[in-house]
């Protein structure tokens, strides 16, 4: 099964993926995220340091291709997936693959060709894989997600997030990426609010299959930097993904 | 075959993962020592299959063990140049056994044992076994094999040290590797999304533009993805080896780009350049004025000798168009034995970037290295032309010859020509619907309908 999880940013992509490892991560499944995020902190959520990312992979091999330190004899193929194998955090819950910033000057086919093999080839070990997706569309044109089979769109109640989310379920249309699943979560409601904002979420043409209100732990773990990850079993965000995430197993 | 060995061998476990949490141990890998050694051993007299050190049994949950596995062949047509092909098929082959990881090559080998695999009795001694009928199978020309696992740091060591000695032998011999060596070459059309009617050619003596793709690397990814973007080409014919055309290879690339580019040079910037898609490293340019090439890399800012930056220039020779005068070429390409061989490769280079001929010392010839100046000599023609004359660059020869060359035959026109001064009216000495002239600066120059009349035609035979 493969998740991804999309929408503005700053809506709450990293908090309802944080939750979806730390809820699922229970299954005893095999798990794995990506953070296809450049600007997303989610190894900051999940409580865990990242020495590595794909990106760092890539532009150690160019620097290692143009000083000429590759061996003639050996093929890049392998020292690729040699390289993305140690750039994964494994934990005994889950594993984090973090993609990291995107490349700089350069041509990129080439490498980019061999990660995108080596990386679905990887992914396919796992059972789950939860992928947080950089703000806004371009994964969706970019066809980065074209495989996910579950697309969770976080909104917050702001007009923008929810026009985002609208884009986001229009293009995918127009792009023939047909999900099993495409939900829209809300993030951030204030009490009294629900009615209101269901009414306009109804507009996106997304089905809600959860509201998060706002919420004074979440903001106190934000501000103190403590992963959400470790959010009370029993405190709101967690109980609403426990029950989205029991609506998807179903 | 493999009835002793308590887990299930075949080709349907190749790109197993082992995650941390479902291993029981990690053999060598970045937190420990390793390698993997295929070799000829005319001594071998019979089959053998060992660990020599402790085996799984003795090992705890998350031990990180160092880990060497030796492979002794022997056959009556097995060579010692056959080692590192047969070599390569071990990552291949150690993963078709269930629960056990392979990645990587060589002295970068790392492998994780599941604890699956070690429950249901896996041992070493059964992946030495599983390894050596494997090889057999694969390569009939192995008539007897001998598998050694040793899992002694001590025995690691020296091991990993001699298996070292003999990858950097094999890598000379690899370096050797020309395009007479080999019967296929490869095509790479990667790029095509960004530039439709391009193909890139690679050759053991020329890496793939961007720098990022060899010939053996191309090798692999045909295997492994015989649909993808590279492919094999049938060498074929060669119809100038100077030049390096091909039959083949020109019909390929008229295939593959739609007819836009019919003929392809692969060792000179002159008539038909190898084409680029915008993803080179290096851009090697023509400089009329000195007759001599330029080279500029994606790195360097500055102007060039033709007064445009790397990024104009790149702009003018990519998208697959075949623009004489300019190729887009790799760094790695500049240290073969054949770079623009048929141009007159480093003698007939006049400029490159500081920082790229550091980086080339060693390839570019000893007694050239002084002569051929950089951005912190001089960045115009005019200050490169008097480099060239204090420093005595081979281009100066070229250019003196050409001078001579030119009036001799000068001479032998003269008679010719008269006889056309009787003419009142010049007819055309030729026209074409459109000629397109390399040019510097910036510009390119199409001629569309052109007539060219000229007072004196110089025929010259190519010397």
């Amino acid at each position: 099964m493969i998740i991804a999880v999309s929408g503005k940013g700053g809506t709450g992509k990293t908090l309802v993926s944080s939750l979806l490892v730390k809820v699922l991560s229970k299954t005893n499944k095999d798990i794995l995220i990506i953070d296809a995020d450049p600007d997303s902190n989610i190894p900051d959520t999940l409580g865990i340091n990242v020495e590595k990312s794909v990106g760092d992979v890539r532009e150690n091999l160019k620097k290692d291709i143009n000083t000429g330190n590759i061996s003639v004899g050996t093929n890049k193929w392998d020292i690729l997936d040699y390289n993305i194998m140690t750039s994964i955090v494994e934990t005994k819950e889950f594993d984090l693959l973090v993609m990291g910033r995107p490349e700089g000057s350069g041509c990129y086919c080439a490498v980019n060709n061999m990660l995108r093999k080596i990386i679905e080839n990887i992914s396919s070990n796992y059972d789950v894989i939860i992928i947080d997706t950089e703000a806004g569309l371009e994964h969706l044109s970019r066809r980065t997600t074209q495989n996910v089979d579950t697309m969770l769109v976080v909104s917050d109640p702001s007009a923008r997030g929810i026009l985002t989310a609208s884009r986001i379920g229009k293009l995918a249309e127009e792009l023939e990426i047909n999900f099993d699943n495409l939900y829209l979560i809300l993030n951030r409601i204030k009490e009294g609010e629900e009615d209101n904002i269901t009414q306009k979420a109804a507009k996106t043409g997304l089905d809600v299959i959860g509201l998060i209100h706002e919420n004074e732990i979440v903001s106190e773990y934000d501000f103190e930097g403590k992963p959400l990850i470790d959010l009370p079993n029993d405190s709101e965000p967690v109980q609403t993904i426990e029950n989205i995430v029991k609506k998807l197993l179903e | 075959m493999f009835e002793d060995i308590p887990v299930e061998v075949s080709p349907m476990y190749e790109g197993e993962r082992i995650r941390a949490a479902n291993m029981f141990v990690e053999l060598a890998g970045p937190k420990s020592i390793g390698a993997e050694l295929v070799q000829v051993d005319d001594s071998l007299t019979e089959e053998k299959f060992e660990v020599i050190g402790s085996e799984l049994s003795d090992m705890n949950q998350g031990d990180i063990i160092p880990f060497g596995l030796k492979i002794a062949i022997k056959g009556e047509k097995l060579e010692q140049e056959l080692e590192g092909v047969i070599e390569r098929r071990t990552h291949d082959l150690c993963n078709y056994v269930q629960g056990f990881m392979h990645l990587n090559q060589r002295d970068q080998i790392w492998c994780r044992v599941s604890t699956e695999a070690k429950d249901a009795g896996f041992k070493l001694v059964h992946l030495a076994k599983a390894v050596g009928t494997l090889f057999k199978e694969e390569f009939p020309i192995i008539e007897t094999i001998a598998v050694t696992i040793l899992t002694k740091k001590e025995e690691v060591e020296e091991f990993v040290e001699g298996a070292k000695s003999t990858y950097s032998i094999r890598d000379a011999r690899s370096r050797e590797l020309s395009d007479e060596d080999v019967d296929v070459f490869y095509g790479c059309l990667m790029c095509q999304s960004f530039a439709p009617s391009h193909m890139c050619v690679v050759t053991p003596d020329r890496t793939a533009l961007c720098g990022a793709i060899n010939w053996f690397d191309c090798r692999a990814s045909a295997k492994m993805d015989p649909d993808g973007a590279i492919f094999e080409i049938e060498k074929g014919e060669v119809i100038d080896e100077e030049k390096g055309e091909y039959i083949n290879v020109n019909n390929m690339i008229s295939q593959k780009t739609q007819g836009e580019t019919e003929r392809v040079f692969l060792h000179s910037v002159f008539e038909y350049p190898h084409t680029s898609c915008g993803c080179f490293e290096a851009v090697a340019f023509y400089i009329p004025e000195l007759d001599g090439i330029g080279i500029v890399d994606r790195d360097f800012n500055g102007e060039t000798p033709l007064g445009i930056p790397f990024s104009s220039m790149a702009g003018q020779c990519s998208g697959g168009k075949q623009v004489e005068g300019f190729t887009g070429l790799s760094l790695e390409y500049m240290r073969s034995p054949k770079f623009l061989q048929a141009d007159g490769a480093y003698n007939r280079v006049v400029w490159l970037p500081q920082n790229i001929k550091e980086s080339l010392k060693e390839y570019i010839p000893k007694d050239l290295y002084d002569k051929i100046p950089t951005d912190a000599d001089a960045t115009k023609v005019k200050e490169i032309k008097t480099y060239l004359n204090d420093h005595n660059h081979p281009i100066l020869e070229r250019i003196a010859n050409q001078n001579q060359t030119d009036e001799e035959d000068e001479e032998d026109s003269v008679s010719t020509t008269s006889q056309e001064d009787t003419t009142p009216e010049y007819a055309p000495v030729m026209t074409s619907p459109e000629i397109s002239v390399p040019a510097s600066g910036g510009v390119r120059i199409v001629f569309k309908n052109a007539k060219i009349y000229a007072e004196k035609v110089i025929i010259k035979k190519k010397k």
